[in-house]
């Protein structure tokens, strides 16, 4: 692969301090071709994703359309003859379709790149072909998971691989909830191949496309969630299903390992995807409070819940970014970075949907393409984070480094590469290969630390930078703390763990959130961009300062306001309510 | 989907316990609602010598207020809600981090496997626990002297107005009161207060989500449910089941799991490239 891998496409923004090279194209098309999503006459519109949700259909106008644009070749590597370069461009192309359907989003597709990464990851060359293969000719791969603890219905139950004297292995047991099992013949299951629970008690295997030689492959019953009603989610059962000792990818006992470095690209893409529906529930709460008022100003009341909404987007913009950019950058570091992200984003981004029915009010509740998407979206979310199950994922990667970070890396390290914090900028490209589960580099606390002196020693720059400045100093202050209580609890070396950690990670996890909006807000420096102005990072950090139940100073009310103003000209001019202000259709 | 049921409220006297009632609700059916008075409560705040443990962040609040009767009732309740959701999660209760949204909505930092509300009034102070979603609840007196012209025109949609025009004024009350006390817990199941307009969402005589208009408002995602409490309260509670079918267990100590933790904790492997 060659080493940088410039976006094509339109022509680099010109923003003075701001590297972004630009839409990639394929995303404008992809936005284009989706059209106005307030048309009701559009067949990719949201009325026409509703009554298929209504139906628990899959959209299939909308799902041909990204076939015939090839949208799955998005998540096949460029070395195997697909458009997988960076993890940051591909959410941005798959933007377009979380801003109308969280639903189609994995029903499409994005679940086939979580099924394939172990095989990018650790596969063989021929397993990469097979599933390579799959993508580009238009199929679909399923992921069926290990039962992991306090498993949800997606989660729980397994299958089991018994080795076989010509050295494959037998496939038993079933699943209650697999998303697209009945729409593919392509699986990379995680199957138990060792009964003790350790490091090596799962291995993945390849199953599939080709039908087994003997065995049972039973798709059971659709799965009705109440959530992403038109994905299909199906049960599914294995029954002394043979499988050739190729289809093992990497070692056996490899699973555990393979699933904690291949979900750092599903922990960034979930938040650096999903947010783009809440980017559209938040245009529609702009619409409500808008309508009928003469000068197109929300009253008093909704005022602060737009503009700090708009803030929290761009905060898990900010993280998702940079992490989905350290996968490129530095992933031997990336996984607790990734984690946190999963981690914080979700749950704010439902906070935010709260937040959003105060301005929404009755409207919240009606079913038309206007603000339709809302219900919609609400019931959507809370089954792409997957809950407290997937939180806990995320929580057993980063509890047993607490205590190490705390030692050894907290206002230690070094700072991370500056590119880090630029959105946008040109990107080495992402090798799979070298994501790690190891180390305990953190990548961000240095940042905010560093970002905390330089703003420091910038005093007088004005109110809101010195606003921005003490925000930073607390947040300093909240790692202090951290550090002192995690040095305290155990050192991690055993599957034991102190309950006082979950609590510590969770704040550990919102300081990170914070070092990521300063890290990028830096990274805008120079300009005289909204995004590198201090009102937005201002807003931002004291959300998450309170969150974290810290002293936060007070916010002067311009803060409020320029952020309000700009979520509102944004919204007049049809541009996308994240980063990076793409134009939008409709 | 099935509808969501709601848990029936449980008698708590005293931290410890009874608790086994929660425990089952919660694994049963996902939620478990709890009462107590403040005067059962208060010899514990008292005489605990854990107290500061037992507050956590909240501890410094309490030692602000100065009234002595409104400190020792913000303790009661904070101790309520520690104790059911320690009860839940099998773990003690200073363990817990009783964390606030930005709605002021409280909820356990670290431990999103159950989400809770809380509502006192008077003596009376109620806990909800929810391992399928968000919770409300909302406790009021039940014979609480309301201006009816004016608690209709501030929270009753026309639907509700219409329906309950025609009844006696004493019925008309009842009614009212118990709206109120739904709307109330809907909106702290959405962790918003009273910004959530109420005249902008109403019940079902049956005590179904309704948009103003009438119109059914959810798809079976919603619970809700009135009991009187004491002879005189009325607790209302809604309760929000996002479908994933969460894990009936609960418990911290088995949350994490053992897989990922132990090869979190192995050595480096020295072929990892």
């Amino acid at each position: 692969m060659t080493a940088v891998v410039p976006a094509a496409g339109r022509a680099a923004q010109e923003r003075p301090g701001v590297l972004d090279a630009g839409e990639p194209e394929r995303a404008a098309r992809l936005e284009e071709a989706l059209g106005d999503p307030f048309d009701p006459a559009n067949p990719h519109g949201h009325q026409a994703l509703l009554r298929a949700d209504d139906d628990r259909e899959v959209p299939e106008a909308t799902e041909a359309l990204l076939a015939r644009a090839g949208l799955a070749a998005e998540f096949v590597p460029h070395d195997l003859g697909g458009r997988l370069t960076d993890l940051e461009q591909l959410a941005r192309v798959l933007r377009p379709l979380f801003r109308r359907d969280l639903a189609l989003g994995y029903g499409f597709g994005i679940t086939s790149l979580f099924a394939a990464s172990a095989v990018w990851t650790a596969g063989d060359p021929r397993q990469q072909r097979t599933l390579a293969d799959v993508l580009l000719g238009g199929g679909r791969v399923s992921i069926v998971h290990r039962e992991v603890a306090h498993a949800n219905a997606i989660l729980r139950n397994e299958l089991t691989a018994v080795r076989t004297p010509d050295g494959g292995f037998l496939l038993n047991g079933r699943k209650d909830a697999v998303i697209n099992a009945a729409r593919t013949d392509t699986f990379v299951a995680y199957a138990r191949t060792s009964p003790e629970d350790g490091p090596g008690s799962h291995s993945v295997l390849l199953l599939g496309p080709e039908p087994p030689r003997s065995g049972e492959v039973r798709r059971l019953a659709r799965a009705e969630t109440p959530g992403m009603r038109g994905a299909h989610f199906s049960g599914l059962e294995l029954a002394d299903v043979p499988v050739r000792d190729s289809a093992l990818v990497g070692e056996v006992g490899d699973g555990v390992s393979l699933a904690l470095r291949s979900f750092q690209i599903s922990h960034c893409l979930i938040p650096g995807t999903v947010l783009a529906g809440v980017d559209s529930v938040l245009r529609q709460a702009v619409r409500a409070a808008t309508e009928n008022r003469p000068d197109g100003r929300p009253a008093r009341r909704g005022q602060r819940a737009l503009a700090g909404v708009f803030a929290d987007l761009l905060a898990c913009d900010a993280m998702a970014v940079t992490g989905l950019r350290a996968l490129s950058l530095v992933p031997q570091d990336a996984y607790l970075l990734a984690a946190a992200v999963k981690y914080t984003m979700p749950d704010l981004l439902r906070e935010d949907l709260e937040e959003l029915a105060t301005v929404l009010g009755a409207r919240g509740y009606d079913r038309g393409p206007l603000y339709g998407g809302f219900q919609k979206l609400g019931r959507d979310l809370p089954v792409a984070g997957l809950g407290h199950s997937g939180t806990a994922v995320c929580q057993a990667v980063l509890v047993p480094q607490l205590s190490t970070l705390a030692r050894t890396t907290w206002f230690r390290s070094d700072e991370p590469p500056a590119d880090l914090f630029r959105p946008g900028a040109p990107l080495p490209a992402f090798d799979h290969r070298r994501l790690a589960h190891f180390g305990t580099e953190d990548l961000l606390t240095a940042t905010l630390i560093a970002a905390a002196d330089r703003l420091d020693a910038q005093r007088s720059h004005g109110p809101l930078h010195d606003t921005l400045a003490s925000i930073a100093r607390m947040f300093v202050d909240e790692l202090r703390i951290l550090r002192a209580r995690c040095t305290a609890l155990s050192a991690s070396g055993s599957t034991a763990f102190d309950p006082q950690a979950c609590a510590l990670a969770d704040r550990y996890a919102l300081v990170l959130a914070a070092a990521a909006c300063l890290g990028v807000w830096e990274g805008q420096a120079g300009g005289d961009s909204f995004l590198a102005r201090p009102a937005w990072a201002v807003l931002a950090l004291s959300r998450i300062g309170r969150r974290l139940g810290a002293p936060v100073p007070e916010t002067p009310p311009e803060v409020d306001q320029e952020v309000l103003a700009e979520v509102l000209q944004r919204c007049r001019e049809g541009r996308s309510l994240d980063l990076y202000a793409t134009q939008l259709a409709g | 989907m099935d509808r969501v049921r709601c848990a029936a409220p449980l008698h708590v006297p005293r931290p410890a316990g009874p608790w086994h009632g929660v425990r089952d609700n919660l694994a049963v059916l996902g939620n478990a609602l709890v009462y107590t008075t403040w005067s059962e409560w208060l010899p514990s705040v008292l005489t605990t010598p854990r107290l500061r443990e037992l507050l956590g962040p909240d501890w410094d609040r309490y030692r602000r207020t100065r009234d002595a009767v409104v400190r020792y009732r913000f303790a009661a309740s904070r101790l309520l809600i520690k104790y059911t959701a320690a009860a839940a999660l099998a773990t003690p209760p200073e363990y817990l981090d009783l964390a606030y949204r930005l709605g002021g909505r409280p909820y356990l930092r670290g431990f999103d496997q159950i989400e809770l509300s809380l509502s006192h009034t008077g003596d009376v102070m109620a806990v909800g626990l929810s391992r399928t979603g968000r919770i409300g609840v909302d406790v009021e007196p039940a014979d609480r002297f309301v201006r009816l012209d004016l608690l209709e025109t501030q929270m009753l949609t026309p639907v509700e107005t219409r329906e309950l025009a025609g009844l006696p004024e004493k019925e008309r009350a009842v009614r009212t009161l118990r709206l109120w006390t739904l709307k109330e817990a809907y909106s702290k199941a959405l962790g918003q207060g009273l910004r959530l307009g109420f005249k902008e969402f109403g019940f079902s005589p049956s005590g179904r989500l309704r948009a103003p208009d009438g119109r059914s408002a959810t798809r079976g995602e919603w619970g809700f449910a009135t009991h009187p409490v004491m002879d005189r309260f009325l607790l209302s509670v809604a309760c929000h089941d996002t479908g994933l079918n969460t894990a009936g267990d609960t418990s911290v100590e088995t949350m994490l799991d053992r897989g990922f933790l132990s090869a979190m904790t192995r050595p480096p492997d020295p072929d990892q490239k």
